[in-house]
């Protein structure tokens, strides 16, 4: 044999022997090759925190090789069989060298641990060789019933590739915002993750605070969302279907149904909840709002929301670094401040307006009266007809001498713009599909149709709160009138408040 | 007074979106820069940074068959750098996934699954998918990265070259720095390949890239005997990326050209104890055996052996390392028969080298002659090529030829090989070096 060879060999195929191994052997195989390589040495620690104690569960898994190379050690005799005082003896030696490189320290100062032998097998792998699976216990007494913290650092054949893992339970007390999952991943290494978008793991160390108190740690990592809601659940259904619809082959029928599904879409996000339709239909109803207010708000939202996400597709398509999660959480607070300083501005025209209230409402009166009693002067019963025609006038025009047009204007558009800022996600990512498929066009339609969906259901609801509240004053006006009077400073109070909500809710994901 | 007010609309939610665009760029953090799946060696924690941005990106864009493709390339380049083969699956997904989602037109796809190839062994098909990336896109330097790295595989040295040319047009940079030089190299010109690795290695900035020139620097001196100044790059190389693993295994092999045999031992002890390639572990098998430990030689060659059984239980298929195994078995035989059939798949000057190496050992002197000038011929300038002719010319009573070949060997690196070098100095001074 020669070097050269054997360097040729090396320099060039050093990885790419191990990775044909595991390539191949991915399709379902009986026995298929070590997920991780056959080289792989794989290790997994589990931490259980009691108030008075820690806990150390810990699981090595050597794939084919590692097993071959180890085989002497374990068959100290070399009869070829491994004897169960062999193997207990190797489950010893593998133990008390896992625990000169475990550290669990609590307070800075490192516990020293008992170690256990928790079990050693074979178990089959590929080509008629075996995979190794090695257990131990661990165990200390410590004090964790007050504030602690621990740190835990893995250094066990630290330069061999594989997989490290650690998850953290506590049992009596409580891990604060644990970097750790509370459930392996990996089924403590008998099935490992094949998610193409997760990096194998390799958690060595980590600092952990604990709280008193009982119940479950409390870990993002094994937080899932819920979705329950039917309606919830038939958005993301369709969402997919949108994605496969561009993605796929595009005929006539196919691309009308997409800018059909376009719009359901953008209609049903606009009735899930946190887009501001509250605070859109109070304002309405605070501010006495006609149908054409309803209808600007809605293409407000159109032209906003189609904007805003053809901007962000262009952004996110020319700039990878660019995240879109936090540029849809600043978005959000953006959106939460609009609807909170639109809350401010009609909170302060509402108690200008209570402060020369009782000023402008004699105006009025005296001068409708006046006009009243001359064109009405022989009614039966004038007074019921004036305080009829009175109460509309008061609804839908005393507006006009005390607050200017623009203002209101403003109001209207500045609620369009929060309600349109936000941009769906699924938009988004139909745009981006579209864009990336060289059908930009036909992206840039299918948002459009997502905003006049939003926008059809805004502007549907706006009208269907007038429709409701005219109703409700031809009713019973007297208590309307009551209420009207109380009205804009309770729906800013409650316009102001929402904006704020909103703003807080989405810096929360954000910060 | 409509247009006014959409104009306000419009500037209104382009400014606030512009805002929080700004916002999430700050803090988006990592910054990208992608030096395209082909890049000689590219650093683990830009790549593990990309690769974050790119996993974070499919999660919001599922449908970006650009970024899937580029994600499957950075894991390539993951498993390159870190030695760790789970990469490789993964790559493959991300690769597949992109063609699922643009089956035309996806030259990217196509290029990280030629270079996937090339890692597999698999280089007429790697081949194949290099030209099928450029048929989509005849300026993509990564796609002639991929093919000149086939061809030369294939033992196609001059589209090899020609690839490797367009490259270097096409971008020249370290990736093409790195080709160019092991194509000369191949070509025996070692000086122009060197001062090539020496540019390669000023373009590199990143631990690994550098690890990964100093690595190609050493090896050039060592094929020449220049010990010093290869010891000298291993360890330049190691100061800057210590867990590179082909620098150690130089290390190893230099202890024990030196003579410092027990450190050898334990250089290739550890290095196997970390990586037990087929490769790896045949070079210390072939310490072992020369320092008289046989039994330990046995295990380490039965490790090997059982490396190739699982690589060809998982279907793959590596007949150059099953036949440089059988010959460190001394399983002749064996040896010639995975040798033919590696050489019926490509024509290597390696594989040229081995299969008449094996067919001396099985006795076949005069075939073997054609395949050993054969391997010389390519222009590569080995010891261990001319080792291997002068023996097989010794067999056959062309003593002159004999002596002047394996004086050539000892020449260019009197210690090629702590089994045989000695072998090649007991042969010249029986047949009576001049």
């Amino acid at each position: 044999m020669t070097t050269r060879m054997v360097r040729r060999l090396a320099s060039i195929g050093v990885i790419a022997l191990a990775a044909v191994l595991i390539l191949v052997a991915l399709p379902a195989r009986p026995a298929a090759a070590h997920p991780l390589g056959n080289f792989s040495v794989n290790e997994a620690i589990a931490l259980d925190l009691y108030p008075q104690r820690v806990e150390v569960a810990a699981v090595i898994d050597l794939a084919e090789l590692p097993t071959l190379q180890e085989r002497s050690a374990v068959d100290r005799d070399g009869d070829g069989t491994v004897s169960a005082a062999e193997s207990m003896t190797y489950n010893q030696r593998i133990c008390a060298e896992l625990d000169a490189a475990l550290s669990v320290r609590t307070g800075g100062h490192r516990l020293t641990l008992t170690d256990r032998p928790a079990g050693f097998e074979y178990r089959p792998g590929s080509a008629g060789l075996q995979t190794s699976r090695i257990s131990c216990a661990f165990g200390a007494a410590t004090n964790l019933g007050d504030s602690a913290t621990i740190a835990v650092s893995n250094d066990y054949r630290a330069d061999r590739i594989g997989w490290r893992e650690m998850v953290a339970v506590g049992h009596g007390v409580h891990i604060v915002n644990s970097p750790l999952p509370a459930r392996s991943p990996s089924d403590a290494l008998q099935s490992y993750p094949t998610d193409l978008l997760g990096s194998p793991l390799h958690q060595t160390s980590a600092q952990l605070r604990v709280e008193p108190g009982d119940g479950p740690a409390t870990s993002g990592a094994a937080a899932t969302t819920a979705t329950g809601n039917p309606l919830t659940r038939w958005v993301a259904g369709a969402d997919r279907t949108l994605e496969h619809m561009v993605g796929g082959h595009l005929t006539p029928i196919v691309g009308l149904l997409a800018v059909l599904l376009a719009l359901l879409l953008g209609a049903a996000h606009a009735a899930l909840p946190g887009h501001g339709k509250t605070v859109m239909a109070a304002y309405l109803a605070g501010r006495q709002g006609r149908p054409r207010d309803a209808v600007t708000v809605g293409a407000t939202v159109t032209l906003t929301h189609t904007g805003g996400v053809l901007l962000l597709g262009l952004l996110l398509t020319t700039a990878a670094s660019l995240a879109g999660e936090r540029v849809l959480g600043w978005l959000g607070i953006a959106s939460g401040l609009l609807v909170a300083g639109v809350g401010v501005a009609m909170l302060t025209s509402a108690l200008r307006h209570r402060r020369h209230g009782a000023l402008h409402q004699h105006d009025h009166e005296h001068s409708h009266s006046h006009g009243h009693d001359h064109h009405h002067h022989d009614h039966s019963a004038p007074h019921q007809g004036h305080r009829h025609g009175h109460s509309h006038h008061d609804e839908r025009e005393a507006h006009h001498p005390h607050r200017s047009t623009g203002g209101r204007r403003l109001s209207l558009v500045g609620m369009g713009i929060a309600g349109g800022l936000v941009p769906s996600p699924s938009a988004l990512v139909v745009l981006l599909g579209a864009i990336g498929l060289g059908r930009t066009g036909f992206g840039i339609l299918l948002v459009l149709a997502y905003g006049i969906g939003m926008a059809g259901m805004l502007t549907a609801a706006g009208l269907l709160l007038i429709r409701l509240r005219d109703r409700w004053t031809r009713r019973s006006p007297r208590v309307l009138n009551r209420l009207g009077r109380l009205a804009p400073a309770a729906t800013a109070a409650l316009v102001l408040c929402v904006g704020i909500g909103l703003a807080g809710r989405a810096a929360f994901g954000v910060v | 007074m409509l247009r006014h007010r959409i104009l306000v609309v419009g500037v209104a939610a382009i400014l606030l979106t512009g805002v929080a665009g700004v916002f999430g760029l700050r803090h988006g953090g990592g910054q990208v820069v992608d030096d395209g799946p082909a890049a000689a060696a590219a650093p683990a924690d830009r790549l593990g940074a990309a690769i974050t941005v790119a996993q974070q990106r499919l999660h919001t864009v599922p449908g970006d068959y650009v970024t899937w493709a580029e994600l499957g390339s950075a894991y390539i380049e993951k498993a390159r750098v870190s030695a760790d083969p789970s990469y490789y699956p993964k790559a493959e997904g991300a690769l597949r996934r992109s063609l699922q989602l643009r089956p035309h037109d996806n030259a990217t796809a196509l290029i990280g699954l030629g270079a996937l190839a090339n890692a597999r062994h698999d280089f007429a098909h790697a081949r194949d998918l290099a030209e099928q990336a450029l048929d989509i896109d005849s300026y993509s330097a990564d796609a002639y990265g991929v093919l000149a790295d086939a061809h030369t595989q294939l033992g196609h040295p001059a589209a090899a070259t020609e690839a490797v040319q367009h490259m270097l047009d096409l971008r020249p940079g370290l990736p093409a720095y790195a080709r160019a030089s092991y194509d000369l190299e191949q070509h025996g010109r070692l000086d122009e390949a060197a001062a090539l690795m020496r540019r390669a290695l000023d373009a590199a900035i990143d631990p690994a890239d550098i690890a990964f020139c100093r690595y190609q620097l050493g090896e050039l001196a060592w094929q020449q005997g220049r010990f010093d100044e290869a010891s000298t790059e291993y360890r330049a190389g190691l100061d800057a990326d210590a867990s590179y693993l082909p620098l150690l295994d130089g290390q190893a092999r230099l202890a024990a050209a030196e003579g410092r045999t027990s450190e050898a031992v334990t250089d290739y002890a550890n290095l196997t104890a970390r990586y037990p390639s087929p490769g790896y572990l045949i070079e210390y098998a072939d310490l072992l055996t020369a320092s008289g430990q046989p039994d330990q030689a046995r295990a380490q060659l039965g490790l090997a052996s059982a490396g190739l059984a699982l690589f060809t239980a998982n279907g793959g298929t590596d007949d150059l390392g099953a036949a440089q195994l059988a010959l460190s078995e001394n399983k002749p035989a064996q040896a010639v028969a995975a040798a033919k059939r590696e050489w019926s798949r490509r024509h290597f000057a390696d594989v040229a080298d081995t299969l008449a190496w094996a067919l001396h050992q099985a006795g076949s002197d005069r075939e073997a002659l054609t395949y050993a000038k054969r391997a010389t011929s390519s222009g590569a300038r080995s010891a261990s090529y001319l080792f291997h002719l002068g023996s097989i010319e010794d067999s056959l009573g062309r003593t002159g030829d004999a002596r002047r070949d394996l004086a050539a060997a000892l020449a260019l690196n009197p210690q090629f090989s702590p089994r045989y070098a000695p072998v090649a100095a007991a042969a010249l001074a029986r047949l009576g070096a001049r």
